[in-house]
């Protein structure tokens, strides 16, 4: 079976996921500049990722979580807990300072995911539920206790504005216009590279695989289950915690029932990802070429001039679709160990 | 060698019940350094229980427990594997969609606390406990892609990662077959010579007699005796666990008069990859055995046969009638029953009732005239097979899973002879099943052979089939090689044609 070293990788190769995808998006590209030339430049494709970075970020936190083999529902409503509270008090408080945003906007994400991590990990109660409920608890609180009116541009303090604008590297269009890459990406790009890193090199990163994989066979080697399950939670509500704080700064506006109804997409790009929606496997590359091929899609579709509600549509056909094709796969491999046995 | 003669472990008049049952009751057992001691019993004579509370999984309720010299009020798990004593569980307890490098591997880094993973100390620790056992395996491949054989040798290398001194093994030669046995006696024998032990449960007697150097017999929870391995043979040690004779008896097969179709016919179905122009027959109270060794296409034939694995050409007639078989579901209407070689993860239910077990292939039976579910029928329903199959269970609504292996397996049988089908394939029917009880089996499918039923018995066990079967197919490589009636066969000559050695 020591076959030629490299038509073994193309085999690997082949086998992934990823390569797929990598190429359904190349072609879909390519299509669409075909009908609107505009939409392979720089400066859109600096643009989608600027404004689908929140998503991204949203994307890593559930990837991890079906990692372990749960589903989070409630990520959502946190990164809006997140926002509104951060601006909230940054108003109120007269603090006119991004990293303090991000700093009560995390604090808020970190302590709602504790609650599903505490709920989960210690009382065992399903993941689905659980989220499902704290979803609407937090967005109820939030909605009663802390308010239900929109804060408009004029309200927001001055450093989202200009976080949002904040580019790190800035090019001149032949015409004169500028446009740069914004800051948003970056952190989105260092935020997936940490998740990567403990996935890949730390005990915990491992311990996700492991619950994600086998349950019973990681208690018994002696992962300890209730404080991996805890951490997944709490770094989601984490990486929510930022997802809003960015989603503010892009739209320069805030509306305590924003983000939250977006939750399908974001799973969607995950699963589209080929991540496992029953647990164990799935890639960080593949989640983020997951939330580029459901960018690519919303966008071109209203490139193409089609309203916004077909989005939904498509987006439901996505999760559809691939999660045929991901159990239509493993099944089959399943079928050929039942057959070689 | 002092050290040779020092025991490993005693356990010292255990006894531990359950509600309704005394799974042991005053059970010694102990076990010397680099002793291969193997562990009898029929089904649900407390083996898995007692292994159980040696790894310190179930406490007893009496007994004492002494490892390496140290005695231990409460064992616990924990206590177990620093101690050097491994359970290799029959789900193996490995991740599925780790590598083999990383399954051999994770327990130690658990073990030592390390916060942080070098992939390269993973490869390192893996490649060397591999290399011992010299596999041709790649190390990255995911462990939920190799059979079940190099399973076992992962869990085994991962126990060794770990210091193992014994090595438990409850049953391990149940789902591998003849060669994949060989090769992990050769690694237990390896690991004698290394001074480690191995404690193995095993239902089928010739394993035993060649492997260990003693035996210790329980029956019903009770110790009958511990015996050194040489001056054994095979019918005093199923004396000695039973506690009575067993006769086999032969299929008495007698071709019907009159009878105008087989019940079902096989003509050139293939499969590519699977099997090729396969021809058979069965009539009406014949059993027809099917042979081979592992991956030659025979359960591969049952699965296309029950609608699970869909052939590219050929055709399957039942009672003569050409037959389209989509699904399990069309196989069981056209009167085809299916018994999977692999009962535990595909044949039971294992939180439920072994009474919902029991019926839920005939749930449509068991309807009252308003189409409601009917539970005195039920009740009825699976009080008949419990009996007629022996099932020794405190009741009808305890879990499938609080019963000991083979009881679960005949729980499986029961579930699909409640089908009353015309057909009835048994993939494997006794692996796992203690002798008395397996003869108790092999007259059982005899008595449905004799009341007009056509059974398929798949197996690779000679002797299953030369004694049950009146007639016989051998399969190599996907094809049809050999098609015998008994009578004209011995067990060596069809071991020579297995093996190849003749045709
Ligand atoms: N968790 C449990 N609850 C109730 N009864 C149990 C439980 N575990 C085992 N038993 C009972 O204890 C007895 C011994 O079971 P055990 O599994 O040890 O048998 P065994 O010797 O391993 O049998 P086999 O060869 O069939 O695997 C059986 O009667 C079984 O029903
Ligand atoms: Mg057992």
């Amino acid at each position: 079976m020591v076959k030629n070293n490299r038509s073994f990788k193309i085999q690997k190769l082949l086998k992934q996921n990823e390569t797929y995808l990598f190429l359904v998006i190349i072609t879909y590209s390519i299509f669409i500049t075909s009908l609107n030339s505009s939409f392979l430049s720089l400066e859109n494709l600096f643009d989608l990722g600027k404004s689908s970075a929140g998503m991204g970020i949203m994307a890593i936190g559930v990837f991890i979580v079906l990692l372990s083999g749960g589903i989070d529902i409630s990520f959502t409503a946190i990164a809006i807990s997140g926002q509104y509270i951060a601006a909230n008090v940054l108003i109120a408080s007269g603090v006119d300072n991004i990293f303090f945003a991000f700093l009560i906007s995390c604090l808020v994400g970190v302590a709602l995911g504790a609650i599903n991590g505490l709920l989960i990990s210690y009382f065992k109660i399903p993941t689905l539920i659980t989220t499902l409920g704290t979803a609407s608890v937090f967005h109820g609180a939030l909605l009663t206790i802390v308010g239900t009116k929109a804060i408009n541009s004029a309200q927001l303090p001055d450093c989202f504005k200009a976080f949002g604008a904040k580019n790190l590297l800035i090019l001149t269009k032949p015409n004169g216009i500028n446009y740069g890459l914004s800051i948003f990406i970056i952190i989105f790009i260092l935020l997936a590279l940490l998740t990567w890193l403990i996935l890949k090199y730390t005990m915990l990163g491992r311990g996700i695989y492991a619950i994600g994989g086998d349950i019973d066979s990681a208690e018994r080697s002696g992962f300890n289950i209730a404080k991996i399950q805890f951490f997944i939670y709490c770094y989601v509500g984490f990486l929510a915690g930022i997802a809003g704080v960015l989603h503010i700064s892009l739209i320069r506006y805030s509306n305590p029932t924003y983000i939250v109804g977006t939750e399908l997409s974001v799973i969607a790009a995950v699963v589209l990802g080929g991540t496992r929606i029953t647990g164990g496997s799935g890639t960080i590359i593949g989640t983020i070429m997951g939330v580029a091929m459901v960018t690519i899609l919303n966008n071109s579709l209203i490139l193409v001039g089609l309203s916004s509600y077909w989005q939904n549509f498509f987006v439901g056909l996505i999760i559809i679709i691939s999660v045929s094709i991901t159990s239509y796969q493993s099944k089959r491999s399943i079928g050929n160990i039942v057959f070689r046995r | 060698m002092v050290e040779k003669l020092e025991k490993l472990l005693a356990v010292k008049d255990i006894s531990k019940s359950y509600v309704g049952v005394q799974a042991l009751d005053r059970v010694s057992l102990s076990i010397n350094r680099g002793e291969i001691h193997c562990l009898v019993g029929e089904n649900g004579s407390g083996k898995s229980t007692l292994i159980k509370i040696i790894s310190g999984v179930v406490k007893p309720d009496e007994g004492e427990i002494i490892i390496n010299g140290k005695r231990f009020q409460s064992l616990h798990a924990i206590d177990s594997i620093s101690e050097g004593i491994q359970v290799i569980y029959q789900d193996l307890s490995l991740f599925p969609n780790l590598s083999i490098a990383e399954n051999i591997s994770l327990n130690q880094m658990i073990e030592r606390k390390k916060r942080f993973i070098s992939w390269k100390e993973i490869k390192n620790i893996a490649e060397r406990e591999f290399s011992n056992i010299s596999k041709e395996l790649d190390l990255d491949e995911k462990v939920e892609n190799i059979s079940i054989a190099n399973k076992q040798l992962v869990a085994i290398c991962r126990a060794l990662t770990q210091d193992a001194q014994l090595i438990i093994m409850d049953e391990p030669t149940t789902a591998i077959t003849k060669r994949e046995i060989d090769c992990l006696f050769s690694v237990i024998l390896d690991l004698k010579k290394r001074g480690i032990s191995t404690l193995f449960v095993s239902h089928k007697l010739s394993e035993v007699l060649q492997i260990s150097n003693k035996v210790t017999v329980i029956r019903d929870g009770k110790l009958v005796g511990v015996y050194n391995t040489e001056g054994l043979d095979h019918n005093t040690l199923s004396f000695y666990m039973s506690g009575k004779k067993i006769v086999d008896s032969v299929l008495d097969y007698r071709e019907k008069e009159g009878q105008k179709e087989p019940l079902l016919e096989v003509k050139n179905l293939s499969k590519k990859g699977n099997f090729q122009d396969i021809n058979f027959k069965v009539c009406s109270g014949e059993i027809v055995g099917i042979t081979g060794i592992l991956g030659s296409g025979r359960t591969e034939i049952a699965l296309s046969l029950f609608g699970l694995n869909r052939p590219d050409s050929g055709e399957i007639y039942i009672d003569g009638k050409l037959a389209k078989i989509k699904s399990p579901q069309d196989a069981i209407e056209l009167g085809l029953s299916y018994l999977p070689e692999d009962r535990l993860n595909q044949g039971l239910f294992i939180k439920q009732s072994i009474g919902n077990n029991i019926v839920v292939t005939i749930l449509q039976r068991l309807l009252n005239r308003f189409k409601l579910f009917d539970n005195s029928k039920k009740y009825e329903a699976a009080k008949e097979w419990i009996e007629e199959l022996n099932v020794i269970t405190p009741s009808l609504e305890t879990a499938a899973q609080a019963l000991s292996g083979g009881n679960q397996q005949r729980v499986v049988i029961a579930k699909w002879l409640a089908t009353d089908p015309k057909v009835f394939i048994l993939n494997g029917p006794t692996v796992g099943i203690d002798v008395a009880s397996k003869s108790n089996i092999h007259n059982i499918i005899k008595g449905l052979a004799n009341k007009g039923m056509g059974v398929i018995i798949i197996s690779d066990e000679i002797p299953e089939i030369i004694w049950n079967c009146n007639r016989i197919i051998v399969i190599r490589e996907g094809r049809i090689v050999k098609k015998l009636n008994t009578n004209e066969v011995t067990e060596d000559k069809l071991l020579d044609i297995l093996a190849r050695k003749s045709n």
